[in-house]
């Protein structure tokens, strides 16, 4: 992916959005239909729940030069597999406070709910996501790591 | 002492274990190490004294261990606890092991031969951080974000990848770990700053829930790197987001394995 | 060593406006494993799957991505186009650039590169895809049909008819729906109970029919072809197989003042009671809130008139389990609570009124034998007032949607009037006439030209009492919005058809979707309107979206023969995106240690135990092992598995690893 805009030479974050093939995939599919606009720097990566969501896709995302991440799956209550998202909000959860504790800035994972019907809310969050993400520059620290530190 | 001593030649001369992991003197005054006690006179070796703090759990799964026969080992309430959840995870079956728990302050000495009365057990003696690692934790805590990072980065950076943590952990019992998995490789194998990232954060998620806090992970480090901060940090984060404690029962459940509907958070939009 | 396909669709300028197509080709040319890559102006039509086809055989394809719309449109389209050429279908997979790409951004270099990602990010997935068989699983060809309106009463015998079980469920004392409640029916005035009530008694009679009324779905599990439902039977204090419907327990009842709910509150009736003369099964129910005997414990007048001696005070909810292939939705729709429009004064006026009253009132089997009194003192009103939208398509207030059937029913409601008052006046205030359908808008012609009926457009702001009498204030905006007063003898508020109480809940139980105002979600709008997204949960009427009798009815005969492909092969072929323990060479077996911790997070209990044993019989190791018939492939197994030693099969570690790494 490129990282910088070639037109305006400015720093364009790099995403990635790991989401649910039934809700999110599906609201992002309706943001498409809609017609709405939204940032262009996203990439989905559809997975049928987000309790398929290992947590290693996360820093593997990172590690492979993401700026920023999106989690996002159906809402409590409307799992296409009626609990999916419920055992992944628990993973996050834990996850989410390691992350934290360890130093990595969890303002680069975002995690949210979009339903199928939820267009709309998808493009917003795409939009707010790179909006943040681009205000907090490049992810410099995780991306300095890969090949560090060989003796 | 002779009563420890005593309860292992009885179990052993009556053929009801054929060895007792136990401990005994290191190769200086300050260590401790395990001892398998597979004779009666053996039993003599044995010491129980502030040295033995190794979780000696982490043997009953070694399949070289299995097959000396059946088991009694030394338990003080961490190990006794870390034989529980290994029970609730199907790795042990009850009465499988003869628990000789060792109360708190290390002197009496109880034979328990069922989960149940491992349950009683453990229930006496309370469970979590002792004060000095929550004082620990709450300093990492209290840093800023970069300085955390900074923090974590220099100690990873002297990883060297060489496993001892999880061949020291009791719950890391799995016959393939993930960094061996090479389809896809999840975790690089050289020992380079994003691997060992990855490597402590992936051991500190897949104990989250099921760690007993014995400390024996950062205790085998031979680097020094003060590892078990992850897991207590998770452990107490589970505990306060869930009420889930690991180590209580054999029939617990594993915080990630359940789910209740009102599980509070506020970070997802 | 992989040889890949790429095919890029241009969706004529759907894609090609904004993603520069014969580029994305270009670079697809640069991967390591592409072979072929090519780009069309419609990839779905048949030259286009011809392309695909060909490609498939002259390059020896192992794998193809398909550049495109959402795999939600074509997916099956272009797997089978794969499997006609020889290709296993789960070797192709499809790169959303449409819906995720070309239409959410703006003709750009930064579109561009997003398509080449998203399919390089693709072709780098299908370098990894496995050939995969589909699992066959027995089909139960037992129809649930939940719901017993005219949606329910017609695909249950649609069904029926065709020689198969139904199991059909209504909450209520008998079946009719709200279609048994209504006077004529648009726009041939027909009256809806001759038509209803003889499909209500066709239901009763067909053998292949269960009913089980005043009963309610309380869960189901399961999956297509395969449920298990459990039907809560609510206590009906009556014996069903001892009562014959006599009718002797309600007529001597002594608690004769209980609004019905089959009048909408306009006439009365007893706590033992049917709900209406024609009812199925034509067997009384006692209403436990309101009976003196379940009250204060004395009364027992019915029990002691029951000639067959079936009142039994002590029976209790029973719940029966049913073995059902399909399920049916059909639980239609209510009206909208009118508490949002306190200024029309609902509740304070008896004679304020909505549209649903309207119609009890004007049945020949209603409270007023048909004539159009008006509740206050029975008087028949000299001018009635209707007002159209009183709730929809008023986003502010109300309801953003339009319900479709209100311009309809009250023009039939203002012409009813008139045929029976042809000296009485009829006002409608309306916003639009929507009067789409066959002779639809020529009815509303009628009652503007043949009955004299007064179309006003414009809203009504408050209704009002002023001596007594109803004074209805609004605008004609035709006038260039000049007020107007019209002193009403009766307002009828057509109020907005919402969902039916309880549908969240249903559909909580059904994993089915619904949208923002609880009615459930059909699994495409265009292509698959009688689906839901669970495979096997069918939806008919307007449980599904407000919409009039005609559309009902052939939703449900739509929804039925969905049911009916589904049973019209002994085994259904399902998708093989099932978790996967791993097998390895002994003496490891499988890297599964047997911790069993995933097995209590499945969320369909579809994974068990399987012991691997010598040839002797001992046994070595235990391990997981995923029942495929039950596994519906959701992967928080996993996610879970700290080993890595299940996986989901179309989903892959593998795959999705490779995914990452191409971004």
């Amino acid at each position: 992916m490129e990282n910088d805009n070639k037109a305006t030479g400015a720093f364009e974050p790099k995403l990635v959005a790991f989401v649910c093939n039934w809700c999110t995939y599906v609201g992002a599919d309706l943001a498409g239909t809609s017609r709405l606009k939204y940032a262009s720097n996203v990439r989905v990566i559809r997975l049928p729940c987000t309790g398929r969501i290992d947590f290693m896709l996360i820093l593997k995302a990172f590690a492979q030069g993401m700026d920023g991440v999106i989690v996002s799956g159906c809402h409590p209550g409307d799992c296409h597999y009626t609990v999916g998202n419920y055992h992944a909000r628990r993973r996050w959860i834990l996850f989410r406070s390691l992350l934290d504790f360890a130093g990595i800035d969890v303002r680069r994972v975002h995690f949210a709910w979009v339903s199928a019907a939820e267009g709309a809310k998808w493009a917003d969050l795409v939009n707010k996501v790179s909006g943040e993400v681009r205000e907090l520059g490049p992810y410099k620290e995780y991306q300095g790591l890969a090949g560090k530190g060989i003796a | 002492m002779e009563e420890l001593k005593n309860k292992v030649r009885e179990l052993l001369k009556a053929g009801t274990v054929q060895a007792v992991i136990g401990y005994r003197a290191g190769s200086d005054e300050k260590t401790a190490r395990v001892a398998f006690v597979r004779q009666p006179d053996e039993a003599d070796g044995l010491i129980l004294d502030p040295r033995c703090t190794d979780n000696l759990a982490v043997y009953l799964l070694k399949p070289e261990v299995k097959l000396l026969g059946k088991l009694a080992i030394v338990a003080r309430p961490t190990t006794a606890r870390t034989i529980l959840q290994l029970a609730s995870e199907n790795q042990l079956a009850d009465g499988q092991v003869i628990v000789l728990g060792v109360s708190a302050d290390g002197k009496a000495v109880v034979e328990l031969a069922s989960f149940e009365a491992l349950e009683k057990f453990v229930g006496q003696v309370p469970a979590g951080l002792t004060e000095e690692e929550k004082v620990l934790l709450a300093k990492i805590e209290g840093m800023s974000r970069e300085e955390r990072w900074a923090f974590w980065q220099s100690e990873f950076a002297r990883c060297i990848k060489c496993y001892a943590c999880r061949a020291a952990c009791p719950m890391c019992y799995c016959s393939r770990c993930i960094v061996e998995s090479n389809q896809p490789q999840w975790i690089p194998v050289s020992p380079h700053d994003e691997g060992n990232l990855e490597w402590h954060l992936v051991r500190a998620m897949h104990l989250a829930g099921r760690c007993l806090n014995c400390g024996f992970c950062a205790k085998a480090c031979p680097m020094g790197i003060p590892l078990n901060l992850l897991t207590q940090r998770l452990a107490e984060e589970a505990k306060a987001a869930f009420g889930a404690v690991a180590g209580g029962s054999a029939t617990g459940e594993y915080a990630l394995s359940m789910f209740k509907a009102d599980d509070k958070e506020g970070f997802i939009r | 060593m992989a040889r890949i396909g790429v095919f890029v669709c241009h969706c004529g300028e759907n894609i090609a406006g904004t993603v520069d197509c014969p580029k994305v080709v270009e670079s697809m040319m640069h991967i390591p494993g592409v072979v072929h890559a090519v780009d069309y102006k419609y990839m779905c039509s048949d030259p286009g799957q011809r392309m695909v086809r060909d490609a498939i055989r002259e390059h020896k394809l192992t794998g193809v991505v398909v550049a495109a719309c959402s795999p939600r449109m074509h997916e099956p389209t272009f797997r089978r186009a794969c499997a006609e050429a020889g290709l296993n279908p789960f070797l192709c997979e499809i790169s959303n650039i449409r819906e995720h790409c070309s239409w959410v951004h703006e003709k750009s270099e930064a579109t561009t590169q997003k398509a080449i990602d998203l399919v390089r990010v693709m072709v780098e997935k299908v370098k990894r895809n496995r050939e995969l068989q589909p699992i066959s699983v027995p089909v139960t060809k037992t129809a649930l049909v939940l719901g017993g309106g005219i949606a329910g009463i017609q695909a249950a015998l649609d069904i029926a008819n065709c020689g198969h079980k139904v199991v059909l469920v209504e909450r209520e004392p008998s079946i009719g729906g709200h279609m048994a409640q209504l006077s004529e029916t648009f726009p041939t005035l027909d009256c809806s109970q001759c038509i209803m009530t003889p499909r209500m008694v066709e239901v009763a009679q067909n053998e292949n029919i269960t009913l089980y009324t005043y009963s309610e779905l309380e869960s189901l599990d399961g999956f297509i072809g395969n449920f298990k439902a459990k039907i809560r039977m609510k206590a009906r204090s009556v014996d069903m197989n001892l009562c014959t419907g006599c009718g002797s327990c309600y007529q001597k009842c002594p608690q004769k003042k209980i609004p019905s709910e089959f009048n909408t509150g306009l006439g009365t009736r007893t706590a033992i009671y049917t709900p209406f003369l024609q009812a199925v099964p034509n067997k009384p129910v006692i209403d436990r809130d309101n009976c003196l005997y379940f009250k204060k414990g004395v009364c027992k007048l019915c029990e002691k008139v029951c000639p067959t001696k079936a009142i039994k005070y002590d029976q209790q909810d029973e719940i029966v389990e049913v073995d059902v292939g399909a399920v049916v939705v059909a639980t239609g729709y209510n009206v909208l609570n009118t508490g949002f429009f306190p200024e029309y004064g609902y509740g304070k006026y008896k004679d304020v009124i909505t549209g649903l009253q309207f119609e009890r009132l004007a049945s020949a089997s209603g409270p007023t034998s048909g004539e159009i009194r008006r509740p206050s003192d029975g008087k028949v009103p000299e001018t009635v007032v209707f007002v159209a939208c009183s709730g929809s398509r008023d986003p502010a207030k109300g309801l953003p949607y339009c319900s479709k059937v209100c311009c309809m029913y009250t023009a039939k409601h203002a012409m009813l009037y008139k045929h029976k008052m042809h000296e009485g006046k009829a006002y409608i205030f309306y916003m639009d006439i929507r009067a789409g359908g066959k002779m639809y808008e020529e009815f509303v012609r009628r009652a503007v030209e043949e009955d004299g009926v007064n179309y006003v457009r414009g809203r009504v702001s408050r209704i009002y009492e002023e001596d007594g009498q109803l004074v209805v204030k609004g605008a004609d905006t035709l006038l260039g919005g000049m007020p107007l007063e019209i002193k009403a003898d009766l307002v009828v508020l057509a109020t907005a058809m919402v969902a039916s109480p309880g549908a969240e809940e249903l559909a909580q139980k059904l994993h089915v979707s619904y949208d923002a105002y609880k009615f459930i979600s059909e699994a495409h709008p265009k292509l698959r309107p009688v689906e839901t997204n669970t495979a096997g949960v069918f939806v008919a009427g307007a449980c599904q979206a407000p919409k009039d009798i005609p559309e009902t009815v052939a939703q449900a005969s739509g929804a039925a023969s969905k049911v009916l492909q589904l049973f019209s092969k002994p085994e259904l072929m399902r998708e093989p995106v099932v978790a996967v323990v791993n097998r390895t060479a002994p003496p490891l077996f499988s890297t599964c240690v047997g911790c069993f911790l995933c097995e209590k997070a499945c969320p369909y209990q579809a994974i068990g135990r399987e012991e691997i044993k010598a040839r002797d019989g001992k046994v070595l190791k235990v391990v997981a092992k995923v029942n495929a018939g039950l596994c519906q492939g959701c992967g928080t197994c996993v996610a879970l598995c700290r080993s890595k030693s299940i996986d989901l099969q179309g989903f892959t570690n593998e795959q999705i690893f490779a995914e990452i790494m191409a971004l």
